[in-house]
């Protein structure tokens, strides 16, 4: 959610549907809730609400309560190159509505288009509206409330990253698979590893070692060499099959005595490594790992499917349609 | 481990001593931390986890805390810290989320003391109380920061990050109750661990996560703290609101960062990826560290002071696996390697210099250069006695020179281009002319240059034409394929000025044109019948400039067959060279097919100055028949070179055009496109708009020639409705009127078009000047105060 022209279809068309940045310009503003599933991967399978931002929901007539009801986190857009005063009293009004609704969502504040600001400015800007937010809310008596900031921008991978970070919240295997990677990488001597959802290249899960930006760029260009490549001469004679399958692997050799190393864990998941050349040698040794760890994440996915279809279960008899571990319908935009 | 008992504190007598030295570890080090006593040192990784004493001049294993058959996950560990008050306990964070103690004084082989696993993800950090012996605090990647009494089982309070993981937790050294956690969202929060509920203080420090933080050792206020965005940035906590203090600006994400000790101001950092060195900055002299120690190889991943209160010994563990011990002896000092002078220009071309004090004053009597006045300000830094390494001169002196704004003014390049013809006339008389134009200005090398190109080219092979000249006795040597106006018709002198009007390029009003358009005509009418010099001029292979004018001419005829060569660049008919390429080939052929006779250039009129004929009398008979053109070319190119060399590029450019095809193949066409674009740039820059797209035009490279065919388009707003004009034409698609009407005579436009910005009407520029002179509003009656600059 947020004001009109902040910029949240232009995020979701960029994360979601791989639009260059440059076209979002001729996007037009949306003026009705889009509702889109984003069920292609196995581990986010969630709805977006794309909300127009001329839209006041609290209007009676509006049954907000539906909406937040099932919600896992609300992103709320503000455009930091505007003048953001009426945002904030728009995220107040958003954030209290919603908490009494359901407490239990995340609140995402992505203070956008900061692509346009210094260095200097960009932190100023967060703290200032950090700073205001939380008064706001505190005045209230909501200080129990959290926001969480994030500086973004649809022009570099910031956008990617603090959606991945809203995702991997809403994860809530995110502490077995992040020990998972542990695991896989210090026994392959790996430097670092992601888990990718393929199709919006936000990551669902990495090792504890701390994210560089270069690193989580270079993975994202791999995915794209990689389907790209095998749009071209991985299809068959007659153009059937997806370009990412089973078979899907790559290995990408950099100058810099570094390989990067993708395979598919899942349909919609791929685990990118970075491998200094000298460990690469025993690739034999990190295929054997990968399989186990393909075969434990595999595991962590049929316990969840049980666990939604029990929870499916239990819903049709509650008549009740509270929240998945994974399937949350997600984020209003 | 009697051994340890030994050593108390270093500074209680023995100092310590050392060198420079490095020992092997069997696997990458993630974190190092000191005993007390700085004679032993932790260093723990994914599969390593050993102690290593610090003899003289070596390190030796003293102890391999990875015992056990089976390697434990618990073993992974991403820190490690040595108790400062125990010299027996340490603590380590693992990867899956364990925290363990370790308890040196057991006497079993397997010193692991205690387990707690209550974090769900990896345990960034682990930090032990400064002064409380039992009290740890250990941060995690799953948000929360625990506190734990080492004497019970499970931890005594936690403090909720708010679902950001921390990277970094610190106590206060000083206030006992304060610690400082570092999130990756880059936040920084101060706890009181009293208080688990709520923080005390929360303020964004860096653009990403923050990685590290570090007390200042002495100065309990101070906070230092390392991001992802390269920066290493210095809080003051004393006062209400976190205040920045020092920034630091490195050139890759800050892991970890220890103040030095004993030195107030100097901190140690190193990077996470990239960059393998370890840098010790000083915090007021953010540009340049003070002291670099480069020996890893790849990243490192853990530095620490050696002792608490000895500035001169780092010790630091790496990815590469070796563990150094670095002295401030053998630190590299970028500071030698950097040019300690600095010059700058400002805007306004002052020049500033800045040189050690001593450099300047032995030059003190060096004459300044072209300042006027200048003025010295010296500042001293002053010396920190804690400083060892301080040998540099610290004390540097700023100069500033200012410009003499006569001297640094680029009027003479102004007045230049406005005056120098560059095409329409023979090559002689534009020479001539610019010498002349040099001249005025007392550029008498660039006058000789000009004078001198006449020389060599402007009579060349023309034998018959010259003599003729020179039996008429009319001096005019120079001009033996002078135009074929035949000004008996009109008087000479209009002809003359027209001319000089439109090389000068300076007026190309409409106004302008009209009035000279009639002379023009008329000489256009006679081209018909008198344009016979020109097949003899271009068989001779000479001067281009008659031809253009004549072409010109051609254009403006109004004949039939010669219509399909005019290309309507613009809305009104060109007076000047449409077509300057001489390779028209189409224009030659006609031209050549001509019955016309060549031979009768004794009828040219000479329109040359009288004055600039005589120098050059004498000189044209010397090389007469001797001598072919080509045989200067490259002595003109490297003329060429030279002045575009010197940055007269003007001169370089000027040549090139004027002279055109003799001179164009002798240079490559890169480097007159070169040329090109920085004449059209200084043109530019000066607001010689005229005189650029003159350029422009005659210039002959294709990639300049399309310079001013690039965005030609004007949005302008319909005069009705004043909304956008959307489509092409002149009809307004909403109100389906035609938008271009003149507002003063209500005639459509074709020609030059004004347009007010602010009320979208507009009308022939004569009728609109003339409107405006007598009234300030717009002429449509709309009320508009228009203006017109």
């Amino acid at each position: 959610m947020g004001l009109r022209r902040s910029g949240k279809s232009s995020i979701q068309k960029v994360v979601f549907h791989k639009m260059s940045p440059n076209e979002t310009l001729f996007l037009e503003s949306t003026n009705k809730i889009c509702r889109e599933d984003v069920s292609n991967s196995s581990f986010v399978n969630f709805q977006i609400w794309d909300f127009p931002g001329q839209i006041d929901f609290f209007d009676p007539t509006f049954d907000y309560e539906m909406i937040f009801r099932g919600t896992g986190a609300l992103i709320f857009v503000i455009d930091s190159q505007d003048d953001y005063m009426e945002a904030l009293a728009r995220l107040h009004l958003t954030v209290t509505r919603a908490y009494k609704v359901n407490p239990d969502i995340n609140f995402e504040i992505f203070i956008h288009k900061v692509d346009g600001l210094s260095d200097d400015h960009k932190i100023e800007t967060q703290r200032d509206i950090h700073q205001r937010a939380n008064d706001d809310l505190a005045d209230a008596g909501l200080e129990k409330i959290h926001l969480s900031f994030y500086l973004t921008s649809i022009y570099d991978h910031s956008i990617f990253e603090a959606f991945s970070k809203v995702v991997q919240k809403l994860i809530l295997q995110l502490p077995t698979l992040e020990n998972l990677l542990n695991i896989f990488i210090s026994n392959s001597g790996i430097e670092k590893a992601f888990l990718f959802d393929v199709v919006s290249k936000i990551y669902i899960a990495t090792d504890s070692t701390p994210v560089d930006m270069q690193t989580y760029e270079l993975c994202c260009d791999m995915i794209d060499v990689v389907i790209d490549i095998s749009c071209i001469y991985g299809l068959k004679e007659d153009g059937a099959g997806t370009p990412y399958d089973k078979e899907s692997t790559a290995i990408i050799k950099l100058n810099n005595t570094t390989v990067l190393y993708l395979k598919e864990v899942t349909k919609f998941l791929a685990l990118v490594c970075f491998v200094r050349e000298e460990c690469f040698e025993r690739k034999g040794l990190i295929d054997y790992n990968f399989h186990c760890f393909r075969k434990a994440i595999h595991e962590v996915f049929e316990v969840r499917m049980k666990v939604v279809r029990s929870r499916k279960h239990q819903n049709q008899m509650q008549k009740n349609k509270r929240a998945t571990p994974n399937g949350t319908p997600r984020a209003p935009l | 481990m009697e051994k340890m008992a030994r050593v108390t504190t270093a500074l209680g007598g023995n100092t310590i001593t050392g060198r420079t030295m490095f020992c092997h570890l069997d696997a990458p080090a993630n974190a190092i931390s000191v005993c007390r006593d700085a004679a032993q040192v932790v260093v723990a990784g994914r599969n390593i986890f050993k102690i290593y004493s610090i003899d003289e001049d070596q390190f030796v294993e003293k102890l391999n805390l990875r015992v056990g058959r089976k390697p434990s996950l618990n073993f992974s560990c991403a820190d490690v810290v040595w108790h400062q008050m125990d010299e027996n306990l340490l603590a380590t964070a693992a990867t899956n989320g364990v925290v363990v103690t370790w308890n040196l004084g057991k006497p079993s082989r397997n010193k692991q003391d205690q387990l707690f696993t209550e974090h769900k993800r990896t345990v960034n950090k682990v930090c032990f109380h400064p002064t409380e012996v039992y009290m740890l605090l250990s941060g995690s990647q799953d948000g929360y920061m625990k506190c734990f009494d080492l004497r019970k089982k499970d931890s005594v309070s936690t403090f909720s990050g708010q679902s950001e993981s921390v990277r970094d937790v610190q106590f206060s050294i000083r206030d006992y109750f304060t610690f400082a956690a570092t999130f990756e969202n880059g936040n920084v929060q101060l706890w009181d661990i009293r208080r688990p509920d709520r923080y005390e203080r929360m303020f964004t420090a860096h653009n990403g996560p923050v990685f590290c933080c570090d007390w200042h050792l002495e100065d309990r206020g101070w906070l230092a703290t390392g991001g992802r965005d390269k920066m290493v940035k210095v809080w003051d906590m004393n006062t209400n609101r976190a205040k920045e203090i020092y920034c630091v600006q490195t050139i890759a994400s800050v892991a970890r960062v220890k103040w030095r000790p004993e030195c107030k101001h100097h901190i140690a950092t190193c990077s996470m990826m990239v960059d393998h060195n370890i840098y010790v900055w000083d915090v007021r002299r953010p540009f340049i560290p003070s002291a670099m120690f480069e020996e890893h190889k790849d990243v490192t991943t853990g530095i620490v002071w050696r002792h608490l209160h000895d500035p001169y010994f780092l010790l630091s563990g790496s990815k590469d696996s070796t563990l150094y011990q670095h002295i401030f002896k053998d630190a590299s000092q970028p500071i030698d390697r950097a040019n300690p002078e600095g010059l700058c220009y400002s805007l306004f071309g002052d020049l500033a210099f800045a040189a050690k004090e001593s450099l300047i004053s032995s030059d003190s009597n060096r004459k300044p250069y072209i300042g006027d006045r200048r003025h010295p300000i010296f500042f001293k830094r002053k010396l920190d006695p804690t400083e060892q390494f301080e040998y540099i001169s610290s004390s540097s002196a700023l100069s500033v020179f200012e410009t003499d704004l006569e001297s640094g003014s680029m009027d003479w390049f102004v007045r230049t281009a406005k005056q120098y013809a560059l095409a329409g006339r023979p090559l002689a008389e534009l020479c001539d002319h610019n010498a002349k134009v040099a001249k005025e200005l007392d550029r008498d090398q660039v006058a000789q240059t000009w004078t001198m190109l006449r020389i060599i080219y402007s009579s060349p092979g023309t034998v018959p034409s010259a003599n003729l000249n020179h039996s008429l006795g009319k001096g005019s040597t120079s001009l033996p394929l002078m135009n074929s106006f035949n000004l008996k018709d009109i008087p000479p002198g209009i002809g003359n000025e027209s001319r000089l009007e439109r090389s000068k390029g300076e007026s190309r009003s409409e106004n302008i044109l009209m009035d000279s358009s009639s002379t023009l005509i008329n000489n256009d009418e006679n081209e018909e019948t008198e344009g016979s010099d020109v097949p003899a001029d271009y068989l001779l292979g000479d001067v281009e400039g008659d031809e253009d004018e004549l072409y010109m001419m051609d254009h403006e005829n109004p004949h039939a067959e010669e219509q399909e060569y005019i290309l309507p660049q613009e809305a009104f008919p060109l007076r000047h060279e449409i077509v300057d390429n001489p390779s028209a080939l189409d224009h030659l052929q006609e031209k050549a097919d001509s019955p016309h006779v060549s031979g009768n250039e004794a009828e040219t009129v000479s329109l040359t100055p009288v004055e600039s004929f005589s120098l050059i009398s004498i000189s044209h008979s010397l090389y007469e028949n001797r001598l072919p053109t080509d045989f200067f070319n490259p002595i003109v190119r490297d003329m060429l070179l030279f002045y575009a060399e010197q940055g007269d590029v003007q001169m370089a450019v000027s040549v090139l055009i004027v002279l055109g095809d003799r001179i164009r193949k002798e240079i490559d066409e890169q480097t007159q496109e070169h040329w090109y674009t920085s004449y059209i740039d200084l043109l530019q820059r000066f607001q010689l708009w005229n005189i650029s797209n003159e350029v422009i035009k005659l210039s002959t490279c294709r990639a300049i020639n399309c310079l001013n065919q690039a965005s030609t388009t004007l949005h302008i707003n319909c005069s009705n409705c004043k909304r956008p004009m959307s489509n092409k034409g002149w009809i307004c698609d909403r109100c389906r009127q035609c938008a271009s009407m003149c507002a003063v005579c209500h005639h459509v436009v074709k020609g030059l078009f004004v347009w007010c910005q602010g009320c979208s009407h507009g009308g022939h520029l004569q009728h609109i000047m003339k409107w405006l002179e007598t009234s300030s509003h717009c002429p449509a009656g709309c009320g508009h105060l228009c203006e017109y600059t």
